[in-house]
């Protein structure tokens, strides 16, 4: 397992050992020492059939692997870097155009947001501007989001959580997402709250915010 | 709620948050054009090319590719400079050598001499005193050897000029290839700048390439170019332009 460590609100490090591998977003690496190799990656680290569902789902983010022996920095575009540990127990439910850096440790997969996905969730995915599709990181390792401004943590526990797609970044945990469509005729004629959509979370655990509706690109 | 500012309780020569800087002016002092957000005093502001600066700017502006982004400061006040809400830092330089990412320098004293650096897009600046630099995020300092991807460099000091360095794995692999057939290489992974020597070298997080420095230094070049050369550029340049056009 490769060891990160912040370096300030912006840069992340990674320290990757031989037969260690850190799978990252195209482009995301700011500078290495030692001796590191970059392979382009298409599957992420998914099975055959994980790699088709990214393509069927539009999970196109460019990934690239990372190893030898060195220390990596990455970092994209200007945003902030938020570390999250995963204990192996809950899996990490992210977008895929937020994630910086995975450990090679942990599996990856996708799933629907919308739970149930069909047309309806293709509809509001499009209305929403939101990915269909994100992101699943489960076993133990390290991953590394990213955000337009800090990134803050509200735990779900019980009631229900709602958050603007726009400003989700993912989840951690045994967690229920809802896409609730809120859409009267004034959001029609451009008189809306510009808040119709929300992404309804129930069950138990972590939920991740960025404090912006800037789409990360 | 913190107590509003004004001409005496400004810091002097200090960051009033990390995205403002206010420099206490007693003279003269360059600066680069449009990074000025606010001013207190009699301060006057010229371009280089204004006559009674000819002296100042043959001893203290060698990049006449620079000039029309750089106006001086005259005077006496403070002077509060801004950059894209990107961290704002005042370096100092002892006889010393330093080359900066020319749209990150924002302003230094006069007691410098500023150079065009080998390296396009960069600055270097030569002696004693102080100077202002933004960079995304807080600046992160390694020490060679290092490779660093172009976007993320904010600068060097005191080591030697940095050469290119290609990662042949990278290219060489299939996807890469494909990757790059596809106008999606440049990305940085296959490409890196390599320090090694004594010295520093200056990060940021990565941010888009808009630089007009590199584009002037092109341009600077073309007048070298005879016909057959020209019609070459202008070849890559269309076939550049219809592959963006493809991808829109």
């Amino acid at each position: 397992m490769a060891t990160l460590e912040k370096l300030n609100s912006k840069m992340v490090a990674a320290q990757i050992n031989h037969g260690e591998q850190v799978f990252a977003r195209k482009g995301a690496m700011l500078s290495y020492t030692g001796e590191v190799n970059f392979i382009p990656s298409t599957t992420g680290g998914a099975s055959i059939g994980g790699f088709v569902g990214r393509i069927v789902a539009g999970e196109n983010v460019p990934l690239m692997i990372a190893q030898g022996q060195g220390n990596v920095l990455f970092g994209h575009g200007g945003y902030q870097v938020k570390i999250i540990q995963l204990d192996g127990a809950n899996s990490l439910t992210v977008e895929a155009d937020k994630l910086l850096i995975y450990d090679g440790s942990l599996t990856a997969g996708t799933q629907f947001l919308a739970q149930g996905g069909g047309v309806r969730a293709l509809a509001q995915g499009q209305m929403t501007g939101q990915g269909l599709c994100t992101t699943v990181l489960s076993g133990v390792g390290n991953a590394v989001v990213m955000s337009h401004g800090p990134v803050f943590e509200i735990p779900i526990g019980g009631g229900e959580v709602a958050v603007d797609p726009q400003a989700y970044i993912g989840h951690v945990g045994a967690v229920d997402v809802k896409l609730d469509m809120n859409v009267s005729w004034r959001d029609a004629v451009g008189k809306g709250s510009g808040e119709a959509f929300q992404l309804k979370m129930t069950g138990n655990g972590t939920v991740y915010v960025q404090a912006s509706e800037r789409k990360i690109k | 709620m913190t107590q509003a500012l004004n001409a005496q309780t400004l810091p002097v020569n200090d960051n009033v948050n990390p995205y403002a800087f206010c420099v206490d002016v007693n003279g003269q002092y360059f600066v680069q054009k449009g990074k000025m957000i606010a001013y207190y005093g009699q301060i006057k502001f010229e371009a280089l090319s204004m006559g009674g600066l000819s002296q100042l700017v043959a001893g203290h502006f060698s990049s006449p590719l620079y000039h029309q982004d750089w106006i001086v400061a005259t005077g006496q006040g403070k002077l509060i400079l801004g950059d894209r809400g990107f961290d704002i830092n005042s370096f100092d330089l002892e006889d010393g050598n330093l080359t900066v990412r020319a749209s990150s320098l924002l302003g230094f004293d006069p007691t410098l001499i500023l150079k065009q650096s080998i390296v396009p897009g960069f600055l270097t600046l030569i002696g004693s005193g102080k100077f202002l630099a933004s960079s995304n995020g807080a600046v992160h300092f390694v020490e060679p050897p290092v490779r660093v991807d172009p976007q993320a460099l904010l600068g060097w000091a005191d080591c030697p000029s940095p050469c290119h360095h290609y990662d042949h794995t990278y290219m060489a692999s299939v996807m890469g290839m494909v990757g790059n057939m596809f106008g999606r290489g440049g990305s940085g992974e296959e490409h890196q700048l390599d320090f090694t020597g004594a010295g520093t070298v200056l990060m940021q997080s990565s941010e888009d390439v808009n630089d007009t420095g590199i584009l002037r230094e092109m341009q600077a070049q073309i007048p070298v170019l005879g016909v057959a050369g020209l019609q070459q550029v202008q070849m890559t340049v269309n076939q550049r332009l219809a592959q963006e056009q493809a991808h829109q």
